[in-house]
């Protein structure tokens, strides 16, 4: 599998950056030319070259902000939607320099600069396709929901949190596990999904400073003013973020979370051991479920877990990354049509071919496993399991995993 | 003319050079002079011939409605008499060859007869909806536009696309009452004062009606079929197709290009390397346009980027999505692109493997057909024919909400084929397999002397549009659906009853074309010349591939059909009708009976159970449950060895099942009829005898009709034999013993007992759960599904919901299950495939059917559990892989494997 993103400024035809992942080449900068310039020359002939497939892959152009190009080039069996990765890879570059300057490419040598910093993030964002990056310490599996662990102490976690923004004169903040959110203050929601998205990614890309302040540009809520990321690491894999304005100072910042998390040391030790389970302890699961992806549509939010059961057997031919990477294809392939308010938007002059309505379940048999998702209300459970139970039962099982996430009380999202 | 007269001197399977025909130089030349086929005319210079004779619309009463009469035994010699004549037509002029009968002038004076008065049947308009308006003299509409229609008829017309016709673009607000409800816009006016108008003769007809004193009477016609093209007509075409259609098609924005990218031609080339573009002018073309962007994609993706060559872009063109296809061959690129909204991403990789297999089929390669010298016209109807075929007339009509109707998810991917009893196939098989052994010993004894025009390959036949048999190869019978389908064939032998069609040309084969490539091969095939014939004959279309070299005589130079083998096939289909298949499929396909589906879906919730044992308790379904048991009866003795075929519960009585009851009065029908039959046969004989008392040399035409092929040979004897004897009863009998074991007659009372359908099921559970299933063998290019038409035989807005939601989700599961194919077709793949998606072999999705639909189907709201069913597809990959897609509600949990295997019971 291969994936690369290319940015091209539209008018001068100056590329701007290029990441890749996979065992490709890099591209050259006459290729790099050559694309540029075929959606250039058709753009002449008031025709938009939207979509190609090649076999086993896809090439993709984006115009954005009517000055940047985005080239997108997947191939080698790669499951994804190329659309969805490069508006993301949009997003984070207007998180990173703000749309004014993006729209306007002025400088265009230090915008390229400037952009080097969300390369990090620009990476995770490619990670989270590869289906070999699964074993990293932090994986990122899919693009646009915001990977989370369940835990019960999420509650009193949230009025920690709210307190800590309260002191910092900030907005939302979130605690971070692993690159999971575990819990947010209470208005954090008011952030785009996408948005939110990007700041877990932000964290995760500190490289383990333990404070640190980024100036972010939300590419919803405030794509031209900037507003101040404050990530603090409370302990090991533990990240508390916030975005406040110019101030307080970082110093005072130090200060203000030592009196604001002193007291929380052992909760959060509690909610680090939900990882790698990311489930409370109290929702048991059948053993024949082999792993599982919860998503909470409407906060996009989303849970991974293959360590369901305490006793893991090993053996049993499927490693825990692959039965992951299963899930997310699952996910990403056949299981997203369930929840068509998670497809992109923006796409208005894309007459709908195949719009598919009121699904409520689908499935794959493979020879190797099963796969189930079922969606009820706001939750969608994706599960996998051995390929022995019966499709009957499956369902069965879906349906009371569904049903004890809704009554269970140490679930909160 | 004079060239193709030789030609068929020689059209019989016996060569010229043998004694008796040059002994009976004059009769024989004196027969092909008077038995000039009707298409004769028709034929191209290079020899290919489209002859079509559509039957006249009003003829064709629904066999649907009425009670199958015709398969009673009257009926059935009437047929009988059919027969012979056509067949005689063949059989008859070798046997007056050998025996020197006396000419067939009588005969073809009649056939001329015939002619003419079909023709006059064509001319005749086929019922069309006409509206009449008489508009009162007196009336003057105020016009602004000082026009005169506005001013005498108080309406504004605008010319149609066809630059012609006439339509109604506006109502004067003081004239709409007249016209409105019955005239709204967009409706022809065809005729004033009963003069047919159009845009050429308005101004006079005008003249004329300001000078007339009467009120003038207006003629309007509904466009039903506006928006479609008349097939029949361009299929008919020697020309480039007109600028109308041209035009249209442009404005669909369907464009064919064939860019040539080697040096040496784009040099010497006009127009840059272009070879060929369609429509035209070139400027005016989008492709051409921008065919840069497209070229340098094909050569940038595998050299540069590393991937394979484009296979599609989708492209926004004057807000139009448009679905760009790429088809590499060698160092030229072809491009075709396809609108959206009627050929989406799936169609149009589906549709152009069946153009690319349709080039190489017709041409040899794709080359060939885009550098064959003045192939222009020709390539430009064909492109023509396949874009009218795919998008214009498919489009959905206004009340569809503009949704496309035509490209299902069956018909891009393979033949449809539809299960036939055994008994029925053997029938079919039978009749194929009489014209392609091509035994004519029957005519001749001297059979080994001669050397024959042609082999016949194989051929295929189908009904509607749906594949019944073929006796091709794989790959064979994938080009011929194509071919087929993409002209347009299938569907006018849908839609309308054909009276004649014939449709000759060469064609390259598959088998011929891939040994080219790798030459030396041990077990080569003859180089020879191949050539497609294609029959007609109501709704029936039969595919010849006949192979000329080898053992055969070679073909030199333009080859035009051969009447003879034209007339073979027609005699093949005539046989066809005889054993009354026609009949028998009509209500085949009317029976949704193997397997059966629920066309019902309401039924299957606690509230249809209900509406359907009110239903069942009413008096006139008795019949039905009475004539079906004793169906289920007389199948499970036949059937007994696949018992697993659950047979179809009386109770489960359908909307669509009228022939059912159908089959419950025409039981006794047949019963009475029977009795009389005998006399019927016994005076149609004696008035023949009584004429053929001396010698069978002076056989009155009368008589002769009936005789013909191996049947004729035992009525001569039986004949001679009785000659001498007086008695006509005598001589009946003896005939009645010896002629009811003619074949034929097997056949016909086979048929008559398996009119009784049975309706068979393969899901599991007491109820029948399943709605629809699409079974793909794409190796052979053949698929099972239900009859095209059964949406309409169920008429139920739920079973439309079901069925469409079923197609859209096939498209899905199809294109995921395609990476397992792939997989196990090349193990080692040059481009890495998902290993988890490889894996995959089920997929099924769970849909509820929407709470307005429901209610629409009489399921109140207030009992209403949501309605849930399974769209699930299956690959089965062993021996080859096969993919099973299923639509069945989910009350009953199914298991696929198991309902395959089914379903092959049934096959």
């Amino acid at each position: 599998m291969s994936v690369v993103v290319i940015a091209v400024a539209t008018e001068s035809g100056v590329p701007i950056f290029s990441r890749k992942r996979g065992n490709n080449e890099s591209i050259q900068f006459s290729t790099i030319a050559s694309l540029h310039g075929i959606n250039m020359f058709s753009k002449c002939h008031n025709l938009s070259m939207l979509n190609t497939q090649v076999d086993n892959g896809t090439i993709l152009w984006k115009e954005y902000c009517k000055s940047v190009t985005l080239i997108g080039i997947a191939t080698g069996g790669l499951e994804c939607d190329l659309e969805l990765l490069l508006s993301c890879v949009h997003d984070a570059m207007v998180f990173c320099i703000g749309k004014k300057e993006l729209e306007t490419l002025k400088n265009i040598d230090q915008i390229k600069r400037d952009l080097r910093q969300c390369y990090p993030i620009l990476d995770y964002l490619l990670e989270s396709l590869d289906p070999n990056a699964l074993s990293s310490p932090l994986p990122t599996l899919v693009l646009d929901l915001i990977q989370s662990i369940l835990c019960p102490q999420a509650q009193q976690l949230q009025q920690a949190l709210d307190n800590y923004a309260e002191s910092v004169t900030g907005r939302w903040a979130c605690l971070i596990i692993h690159g999971h959110l575990v819990a947010t203050s209470s208005d954090f929601y008011e952030l785009d999904p996408r948005e939110a998205r990007l700041m877990l990614l932000l964290a995760s890309a500190q490289d383990g400073a333990p404070l640190r302040d980024t100036p972010v540009y939300l590419p919803q809520m405030s794509p031209n003013v900037a507003f101040r990321a404050v990530t603090c690491k409370l302990l090991a894999d533990v990240y508390i973020l916030v975005v406040c304005g110019a101030t307080p100072a970082l110093s005072q910042i130090d200060e203000i979370v030592l009196q604001c998390w002193e007291g929380y040391a052992s909760i959060i030790k509690e909610a680090k051991l939900v990882h790698p389970r990311n489930f409370p302890m109290s929702l048991t699961f059948e053993p024949c479920v082999l792993g599982l992806l919860i998503i909470n549509i409407n906060k996009r939010r989303c849970v991974f877990s293959r360590h369901l059961h305490l006793s893991s057997q090993k053996g049993r031919g499927m490693s825990g990354a692959h039965r992951m990477d299963i899930l997310r294809t699952f996910y990403v392939t056949s299981a997203r049509d369930l929840a068509p308010e998670l497809k992109l938007k923006d796409g208005n002059h894309k007459e709908v071919n195949d719009e598919i309505g009121n699904m409520c379940e689908t499935y794959w048999c493979s020879e190797y496993h099963k796969c189930h998702a079922q969606r009820s209300g706001n939750i969608l459970c994706c599960a996998l399991y051995a390929s022995t139970v019966q499709l009957h039962t499956i369902r069965l099982i879906t349906s009371q995993i569904l049903q004890d996430l809704s009554t269970n009380k140490d679930v909160y999202w | 003319m004079n060239n193709y007269k030789s030609k068929v001197s020689y059209d019989s399977p016996c060569d010229s050079d043998n004694d008796w025909t040059n002994s009976s130089d004059d009769s024989k030349y004196s027969d092909s002079e008077s038995s000039v086929p009707e298409w004769d005319s028709d034929v191209g210079e290079d020899g290919e011939l489209v002859y079509i004779k559509i039957k006249n619309d009003n003829e064709t009463t629904d066999y649907t409605k009425t009670p199958l009469l015709e398969n009673c035994e009257t009926f059935k010699l009437r047929n009988n008499f059919k027969r012979s004549s056509t067949r005689r037509s063949t059989k008859g002029r070798i046997f007056k060859v050998l025996k020197s009968h006396k000419s067939k002038t009588t005969e073809s004076s009649t056939r001329k007869g015939d002619d003419g008065a079909s023709n006059v049947n064509r001319n005749m308009l086929p019922d069309e909806k006409l509206i009449i308006v008489q508009v009162s003299k007196s009336m003057i509409f105020s016009s602004e536009k000082n026009c005169q229609i506005e001013k005498l008829f108080g309406l504004s017309l605008e010319t149609h696309a066809d630059g012609k016709t006439l339509t109604v673009a506006e109502f004067l607000t003081e004239a709409r009452a007249i016209y409105t409800p019955k005239v709204q816009k967009g409706y022809y006016l065809q005729k004033i004062n009963g003069i047919e108008v159009n845009s050429y003769n308005i101004n006079n007809i005008l003249q004329r009606v300001v000078e007339d004193h009467n009120s003038p009477r207006l003629t309007f016609q509904v466009p039903t079929e506006s928006h479609k093209v008349d097939l029949e007509r361009l299929l008919k075409s020697k020309t480039a197709p007109e600028n109308s259609l041209t035009h249209l098609l442009k404005e669909s924005l369907c464009s064919v290009l064939y860019i040539c990218c080697n040096d040496i031609e784009y040099n010497s080339n006009d127009d840059k390397g272009v070879l060929y573009c369609y429509p035209r002018p070139f400027n005016q073309n989008f492709l051409y346009n921008t065919r840069g962007a497209y070229v340098t994609l094909n050569h940038l993706a595998p050299k540069s980027l590393g991937t394979s060559e484009p296979t599609t872009s989708t492209v926004l063109h004057n807000n139009t999505l448009i679905n760009v296809t790429y088809t590499s061959h060698y160092n030229d690129l072809l491009l075709i692109a396809f609108p959206n909204k009627e050929v989406d991403m799936f169609a149009a990789k589906k549709a152009i493997a069946d153009v690319v297999r349709l080039l190489e089929f017709l041409y040899g390669s794709i080359k060939s057909s885009f550098t064959k010298p003045n192939n222009v016209d020709k390539l430009d109807s064909l492109f023509a024919r396949v874009f009218v075929t795919l998008v214009i007339n498919s489009r959905g009509n206004k009340e569809d909400g503009g949704r496309s109707v035509e490209l299902y998810f069956e018909d891009m991917l393979a033949a449809h084929s539809v299960t036939l009893p055994l008994e029925v196939k053997v029938q079919v098989d039978d009749a194929i397999t009489e014209l392609e052994a091509a035994d004519y010993r029957e005519w001749t004894d001297d059979i080994e002397n001669f050397q024959r025009l042609y082999t016949v390959i194989g051929s295929c036949l189908y009904y509607s549009g749906h594949l019944l048999s073929s006796h091709l190869q794989d790959e064979d019978l994938k080009e011929i659906n194509a071919y087929l389908r993409l002209n347009g064939i299938l569907k006018l032998s849908t839609e309308k009853e054909l009276e004649k069609l014939v449709v000759w040309r060469e064609v390259f084969i598959n088998e011929h074309r891939k040994q080219n490539k790798n030459e030396g091969n041990e077990f080569r095939i003859s180089d020879g010349r191949w050539f497609l014939l294609t029959v007609g004959k109501g709704h029936f279309v039969l595919s010849t591939l006949m192979e000329a070299g080898g053992c055969t005589e070679d073909a030199v130079g333009v080859t035009p059909p051969s009447p003879f083998y034209v007339e073979e096939c027609e005699s093949c289909l005539e046989l066809l009708y005889d054993v009354g298949l026609n009949k028998y499929l009509v209500s085949w396909f009317n029976s949704n009976s193997q397997p059966q589906v629920e066309t019902s879906p309401e039924y299957l919730t606690k509230y249809g159970r209900k509406i359907r044992d009110i239903n069942s308790l009413k008096p006139d379904s008795t019949l039905k449950t009475s004539t079906l048991k004793i169906s289920k009866q007389t199948d499970k003795r036949r059937h007994n060895s696949t018992e697993q075929i659950n047979v179809g519960s009386s109770t489960s009585d359908m909307n669509s099942m009228n022939s059912l009851t159908n089959y419950g009065s025409h039981h006794s029908l047949y019963a009475q009829t029977y009795s009389t039959a005998p006399k019927y046969r016994h005076s149609s004989l004696d008035v023949s005898y009584s004429e053929d008392s001396n010698s069978l040399k002076s056989n009155s035409e009368v008589s002769e009709e009936r005789i013909q092929g191996r049947r004729a040979d035992r009525e001569q004897r039986n004949r001679r034999d009785s000659s001498g004897s007086d008695s006509d009863w005598d001589r009946l009998d003896r005939s009645r013993a010896s002629g009811s074991l003619d074949m034929s007659d097997i056949r016909k009372s086979l048929l008559n007992e398996i009119n009784h359908v049975t309706a068979k099921r393969i899901t599991a559970g007491e109820e029948n759960v399943l709605f629809h299933f699409v079974h793909l063998e794409s190796e052979r290019g053949v698929l099972i599904a239900p009859v095209k038409n059964i949406e309409v035989l169920a008429n139920n807005v739920l079973y439309s919901y079901i069925v469409k939601t079923f197609r859209s989700a096939c498209k899905q599961i199809h294109e995921l299950l395609q990476h397992s194919i792939r997989f196990k077709k090349n193990h080692a793949p040059s481009n890495p495939l998902n290993k988890i998606l490889v894996a995959v072999k089920e997929h099924g999705m769970l849909f509820q059917a929407p709470v307005d639909i429901l209610s629409q189907c009489g399921v109140s709201k207030k009992n209403c559990e949501p309605y849930l069913f399974w769209v699930v597809g299956r690959v089965f990959s062993e021996p080859e892989p096969r993919e099973l897609y299923l639509c069945y509600h989910e009350s009953v949990p199914q298991d696929l494997t198991e309902v395959a295997y089914l379903l092959s019971y049934l096959e």
